[in-house]
């Protein structure tokens, strides 16, 4: 029989990672926090979820992804109304005292939100969770070649969305 | 390997966790006591009473002695064949019933029950 995991400490080590995945992911503090909330409650009833688990962090990203998913399926049509969503100005990122930075974070909080989810997600592991492709599509559970190209066209949005900002704080 | 736009954007600082979600979350997670605590719980003493005042009443119950009672079974087979005796010397004696007889034709007529208040009321 598997001993009670330590809720405290896997929230103290993963709770940033998985923050930041699910509010890129769903664009909404509330749903953030819902989804964190019941992976943690998750693990805490089923301590044999962590056995074996080689990569900590990576489990519990692909389990708070599956999650996400299942909430965006029972709030409606997953590309109608998240889509709409997405696109609502929101802070995702810390606020910087300069105020070029800070139109930039803007600008991009916003391109993100252009993007599909799907896109997102592996933009979002590859760029600020430095995940490779190989472990992007093991936590999406998508070929990595899907990774790869999911990649690809959402950083050339970003790129496109980006350039005058980009051009002009360079 | 990241281009310099990758590296700008990858740079961006994702906020923080709000710090009071923790207590939140954690609080959540821990194991909920199971339903027969929660109804348990909260008066030891009135249920620790309550189930002391059972084992009293069953004390009780069991060493007192008791009057003998009937029972369905004790008499049952006897009863029954008396009955049946019974049942067999009322027929013998009361002979044929007169289940057979046909009733009569014609239903008697009715007969005129208000007649005389009418007369006197008219007369």
């Amino acid at each position: 029989m598997s001993s009670a995991p330590n809720i405290e400490r896997l929230y103290d080590d993963h709770s940033p990672a998985l923050f930041a995945f699910l509010l890129n992911l769903l664009r909404n503090e509330a749903d953030t926090q819902d989804v964190m909330q019941e992976l943690f409650i998750k693990l805490a009833r089923r301590p044999a979820l962590l056995e074996n688990v080689r990569d900590e962090c990576g489990f519990l990203l692909r389990l708070s992804h599956n999650l996400a998913i299942d909430l965006m399926r029972r709030h409606g049509t997953r590309e109608k109304n998240y889509n709409q969503l997405a696109q609502e100005p929101m802070a995702l990122f810390a606020n910087s005292p300069d105020p070029d930075e800070q139109t930039f974070r803007e600008t991009l909080a916003a391109a993100l939100g252009e993007l599909s989810a799907d896109q997102r997600a592996v933009v979002h592991l590859k760029l600020w969770e430095k995940l490779t492709f190989e472990a992007i599509a093991e936590t999406l559970e998508i070929p990595p070649n899907t990774a790869a190209s999911r990649y690809r066209y959402g950083i050339d949005k970003l790129r496109e969305r980006l350039r005058p900002i980009y051009e002009e704080i360079k | 390997m990241n281009s310099e736009f990758e590296n700008k954007v990858q740079s961006q600082p994702i906020r923080e966790v709000p710090p009071h979600w923790r207590a939140r979350i954690v609080a959540a997670a821990q194991p909920q006591p199971s339903r027969w605590r929660e109804w348990f719980q909260p008066f030891p003493r009135a249920w620790g009473a309550l189930g002391a005042a059972w084992v009293v009443i069953i004390a009780l119950h069991f060493t007192t002695p008791h009057e003998p009672r009937f029972t369905g079974n004790s008499y049952a087979p006897q009863s029954f064949a008396i009955l049946q005796e019974q049942t067999m010397m009322m027929a013998q004696l009361l002979g044929p019933t007169n289940a057979d007889e046909k009733p009569s034709a014609l239903p008697a007529e009715p007969k005129p029950r208000t007649e005389r208040t009418r007369k006197e009321l008219i007369g």
